[in-house]
């Protein structure tokens, strides 16, 4: 029996890609092995579908909390994709090697509980660590180690990875639960090979990490009975082969695979296929050139050939052949953009990463929350919205009478609730937008379709089986993570536009216990407001007032009522926002008449009256005692009469004239006998006061309209016994207010 | 020990100018006098032979792996900086360790004419000869390019438009014609410029995109991280204590790590843990700065102090530096004197009481 070749790779590597299909078509093998779950073998077929296209991914997940993930992804280059397509091509039977992932996974869960279990046990020698001191040591990333010293390699790729991988196994030591990890799972793989050649395979190719390779030569497998205990350990799990993008791979990476660059390497793929490694540096400074041009940038090719020959230099310097992803980075950086990094950060994104995504035949193991997916989108009569171009929808939430049925009847109400679950789970197919009038009712929606949401909706299979339950999880989950009642109340309200009625609930217990410790105005009016709304609406959206919500508002009004006298003692700046929370706690308290009226008249007549306050705030208390008809006129002049008296300091007399005019200006206007009392109090003021008195007034004036200053002029003119127009020309002329330029304003 | 005020770099570190030429193992570019590997060693530090290297400049190694990757390609280079971050003493150390020669250098000021540029004429002999090869006061770089080394620019963006331009051609076609001898002269392989602008002068005399086109640009930044800019500080006030035969006692790691703490945090407007934002003062307070205030409290120290530098020198010192002319310098010292380093502890207690008694 022949020893089987092993295959020492870096995953997402593209010389490895290269090369493995070099060896494959030398060796000719009768088996190819593969590490990857052994489960996952009946969708090896989908990977060389002819209407697939990389990068794709297995992703494997628990369907029990605790929720962990085991992700597989190939890019076109990848070793993995590039053996079994070969193996596709030729014939020849093609498997994966690896622990399947049901059983993986529930050892990683062990781990996990172990880790937890030993918390005070802090291991600081983990194979990382043996990453970053190569790093220091050779004063480069990792990345640019591993690209000059394997990458670039013309020949013996496999050899040299897998003295790398013995290398690092012996210099790094894993907390124990990694190396038995590492340890079952190599020796999985190892029976694997076994079995296999006892299936009378002779010629077996193994393709694996350069981690795993020496283990798989040297250790032994695991025996029957190991074998046996292991298959106990399986939990539930979904697996699922998925379509996926460049950008999701570049944040995949870790030392061991992946990398940060996945469409440099593409260029490094296609320079091989030339076989020239140097032209993946072209092609990488021209995408970059041509992509800092769209930009606006001037970049000529001078530029591009100035920066090519720093970066060989740069390579030169290092001991390389040709320059690394950084070298030819720092050339830009240094020809192109001038010394600044900056301007090339966007060009970096793109060309780095690029916008490549995956796609798979449309009948591809689809996990629940895709057909759920579908389905909805079907139910919803929403399929003829699913392209690639941007189609705005209008809803009209309310019940539609025309129709006989009770699901077409709220069809556009299911609709708002399936967008709006889908929002909550990041999937980026409907996006909200203005609609064309203030009705309540309303609602648009821009759709589009992108290969990127068909990933989003696979990456949110792990909250749910169906769009419903896993927009319930997120919530459930958000509302447990919020530390204030301004996100509890947030959670409340997207569980509020989902229809989840359920998440409602939990999430008012988030906001009841949080709001134990609130005592900020601000944040509790906006709470209630936020709540109000629910209520007031609800009913649009076919949400019942429940008890557990009016329990929460009387007690956030109860709270607020006694609150907000202190909140009142404030400086102006803080005034305006008090102001604002006195609104929104009075605009609730009218349209839910179980709050307690009494309560809150009595308290802005106490706020009203008190003189400690913020003379602003109090002003504006009066004001919405006006505008509930509760001050009769007499009430009215007393009180101002007292606030606008010679003595009391310009400034808060003025404040309090702003506080009220803040509301109900018009019929303000229409009293003769308050302006009577304000022309009365300026008459009293001597030249230097009256100075001051004129800065505030003017301030609170300026915010009248044109219309009503000339009637406030009207008004002056009757008591003054003049013309109205007269009075009128000369009060909104700027011409008398020459005399106040000498006025001291640093004393204010 | 020479006399002289301040030795040229090629002077000062002969002995291992000299260790990396002996121990040479690279190809050496036309007209150089070492590898680039070498000038790399030679400029961040390590071993030639058993001689040990001093690194020249603390920093990212990688900025000046491409300044020395630069001067390969025949490009010419120009240094981007504060005032403060090295950009002269690496300009300097480049040409030294590349050429043994760092004085050819033009500096760059508003009096800058494109004589100093290119050549001008010893007027007596012009006049007694008429044109002639003799009579030709060449500058230097124009003597670079007929030896093919390193010219330096220093300061080139103070350098009036015209000036700046006559670089342009010098540049790109690596030749100098003189009209008046009806000759050309070209430059020899090895010829280069490295010149140096500061970012704070910056529209004084923008620098045009033809002439910015011939420069690869490399933008030195202040030190990343306190601990480099301690060992910056720390090293070349050794040196310095040195060169001026101070008699002072080094000042010890505590008050370099005062000093630079209080530079750091001044000039970038936030304390080192982040926590709190601070007012930035229109003084330069750069590493450069923050060598000169701490040689400059040894010599006092040494002259009229006890010789060990004392929370009062120091006082004063940070008070000169920090204040310039501004009022409101005044007024955010002070706002920093009370609000973080008052509340630091009694390690610096001292120092604060001393500014405090001169605010």
């Amino acid at each position: 029996m022949t020893e089987p070749v092993i295959f020492a790779i870096r995953h997402l590597s593209a010389a490895a890609g290269f090369n493995v299909r070099k060896k494959l078509t030398k060796y000719k093998p009768d088996l190819v092995l593969i590490e990857g779950p052994a489960n996952a073998n009946d969708m090896l077929p989908w990977f060389c579908h002819k209407q697939t296209r990389l990068p794709i991914a297995i992703l494997s997940y628990t369907t029990q909390e605790p929720l962990h993930t085991l992700l597989y992804p190939f890019a076109q280059y990848s070793a993995e994709y590039q053996a079994i397509s070969w193996a596709y091509e030729h014939n020849i039977p093609c498997r994966f090697m690896d622990v399947p992932s049901d059983i993986l996974l529930s050892l990683i869960q062990a781990k996990e509980q172990g880790l937890k279990q030993e918390q005070e046990d802090v291991y600081t020698k983990d194979t990382t660590n043996i990453y970053t001191s190569l790093e220091q040591t050779l004063e480069q990333s990792f990345d640019s180690i591993y690209e000059r010293s394997l990458e670039q390699l013309e020949q013996d790729y496999d050899v040299k990875a897998y003295e790398f991988g013995q290398q690092i196994r012996l210099h790094s030591h894993d907390d124990k639960f990694d190396y038995a990890l590492n340890h079952v799972r190599e020796a999985y793989m190892k029976r694997s090979i076994v079995e296999a050649q006892l299936q009378g395979f002779n010629k077996i190719f193994c393709v694996c990490g350069a981690y795993h390779a020496p283990a798989l030569k040297q250790n032994e497998p695991l025996s029957d009975s190991e074998f046996e205990q292991l298959n106990k350990f399986s939990i539930s799990t979904n697996i699922t082969l998925m379509p996926y993008s460049y950008y999701h791979l570049s944040k995949q990476s870790g030392y061991g695979a992946g990398n940060n660059a996945p469409a440099y390497f593409d260029f490094v793929w296609q320079a091989l296929k030339l076989g020239d490694y140097a032209k993946a540096s072209y092609l990488y400074l021209s995408h970059l050139c041509q992509s800092q041009r769209q930009q606006g940038y001037f970049v000529s090719t001078a530029h591009f050939i100035d920066a090519i020959k720093l970066a060989n230099t740069l390579a030169y310097l290092r001991n390389s052949k040709y320059p690394t992803l950084e070298d030819l980075k720092d050339a830009a950086i240094t020809c192109i953009a001038q010394g600044n990094a900056a301007a090339l950060s966007v060009a970096f994104a793109s060309v780095d990463i690029g916008k490549k995504i995956g796609k798979l035949p449309t009948n591809v193991s689809r996990t629940a929350l895709q057909d759920d997916f579908y389905k909805q989108l079907k139910n919803l009569k929403l399929e003829k919205y699913c392209t690639f171009e941007n189609i705005t929808l209008d809803l009209d939430l309310r019940e539609n009478l025309k129709v006989k049925s009770q699901d077409s009847a709220f069809l556009d109400l299911n609709r708002s609730f399936f967008f709006n679950r889908l929002r909550v789970l990041n999937i980026d197919f409907a996006r909200q937008t203005k609609y064309k009038s203030d009705a309540i009712w309303g609602e648009s929606w821009n759709l589009r379709w992108s290969e990127e949401s068909e990933i989003q909706i696979v990456e949110s299979a792990l909250l749910g089986e169906t769009i419903k339950l896993a927009a319930t999880f997120a919530l459930k989950e958000q509302a447990n993570n919020c530390t204030d009642i301004a996100s509890a109340s947030a959670v409340f309200e997207e569980a509020f536009l989902c229809g989840l009625t359920q998440v409602c609930e939990y999430a008012l217990k988030a906001l009841q216990k949080l709001s134990v410790n609130t005592a900020a105005i601000e944040e509790i009016s906006k709470c209630m407001y936020k709540l109000a709304n629910t209520i007031k609406y609800g009913s649009l959206r076919k949400f019942n007032q429940n008890d557990t919500l009016t329990a929460l508002l009387e007690q956030f009004y109860l709270r607020a009522c006694l609150i907000l006298a202190q909140a009142c003692i404030c400086d102006d700046k803080a005034a305006n926002d008090v102001i604002e929370s006195i609104e929104r706690i009075n605009k609730v308290q009218i349209d839910l008449n179980f709050l307690d009226q009494q309560c809150w008249v009595d308290l802005l007549k106490d706020i009203s009256n008190r003189d400690d306050l913020n003379t602003k705030c109090s002003g504006f208390a009066m004001a919405i005692l006006i505008e509930r008809g509760l001050i009769d006129e007499n009430l009215l002049n007393m009180e101002l009469s007292r606030r606008l008296a010679k003595g009391v300091a310009a400034d808060l007399g003025a404040a309090y004239f702003e506080g009220l005019a803040q509301k109900n200006r018009y019929s303000l206007i229409l009293r003769l006998s308050l302006w009577k009392i304000l022309d009365n109090y300026l008459q009293s003021l001597d030249d230097e006061e009256f100075k001051r008195a004129l800065v505030f007034l003017r301030r609170t004036f300026s915010e009248f309209k044109a219309s009503e200053k000339s009637d406030i002029a009207e008004n002056l003119g009757q008591i003054w016994g003049l013309n109205q127009q007269q009075v009128s020309k000369v009060l909104m002329s700027d011409e008398n207010l020459t005399s106040i330029d000498d006025f001291n304003f640093d004393d204010i | 020990m020479s006399n002289l005020q301040r030795l040229p770099a090629e002077q000062q570190y002969q002995q291992e100018l000299e260790a990396l030429i002996a121990n040479e193992q690279d190809t050496i570019p036309t007209n150089w006098k070492m590898s680039p590997r070498s000038v790399l060693k030679y400029i961040c530090g390590g071993k030639a032979g058993k001689l040990d290297i001093t690194p020249k400049y603390i920093g990212n190694k990688r900025l000046v792996e491409i300044c020395i990757a630069t001067l390969v390609t025949d490009r010419a280079l120009l240094l981007l900086g504060e005032p403060g971050t090295a950009k002269s003493w690496l300009s300097e150390h480049l040409a030294a360790a590349i050429n043994n020669d760092s004085s050819k250098v033009v500096q760059g000021s508003a009096g800058t004419t494109e004589e100093h540029i290119r050549y001008s004429w010893n007027y007596a002999m012009l006049i007694a000869k008429g044109p002639s090869k003799q009579a030709l006061v060449k500058s230097p770089i124009f003597r670079c390019m007929e030896s093919g080394s390193i010219a330096r620019v220093e300061e080139i963006s103070r350098c009036a438009s015209e000036v700046q331009d006559a670089l342009i051609s010098i540049l790109s076609e690596k030749r100098m014609s003189i009209p008046e001898l009806n000759e050309d002269v070209a430059a020899n392989k090895g010829f280069s410029i490295i010149a140096t602008a500061n970012t704070k002068d910056k529209g004084v005399n923008e620098m045009s995109a033809a002439l910015k086109r011939r420069f690869n640009i490399v933008i030195l930044p202040t030190p990343s991280d306190i601990k480099s800019e301690i060992d910056i500080v720390q090293t070349r006030i050794a040196q310095l204590a040195q060169n001026f035969e101070l008699k002072a006692i080094a000042p010890n790691k505590n008050i370099i790590e005062q000093v630079v703490t209080v530079f750091r945090e001044l000039r970038d407007g936030v304390t080192l843990d982040g926590k709190q934002k601070l007012n930035t003062t229109s003084s330069v307070l750069s590493t450069a700065e923050a060598i000169s205030l701490l040689s400059n409290s040894m010599a006092l120290a040494a002259s009229f102090g006890s010789g060990q530098i004392e929370a009062y020198d120091l006082a004063s010192a940070l008070q000169g530096a920090i204040v310039k002319d501004e009022e409101k310098d005044s007024l955010y010292f002070k706002e920093y004197l009370e609000n973080v380093m008052k509340k630091r502890g009694s390690a610096w207690s001292e120092l604060y009481q001393a500014c405090r008694e001169l605010n």
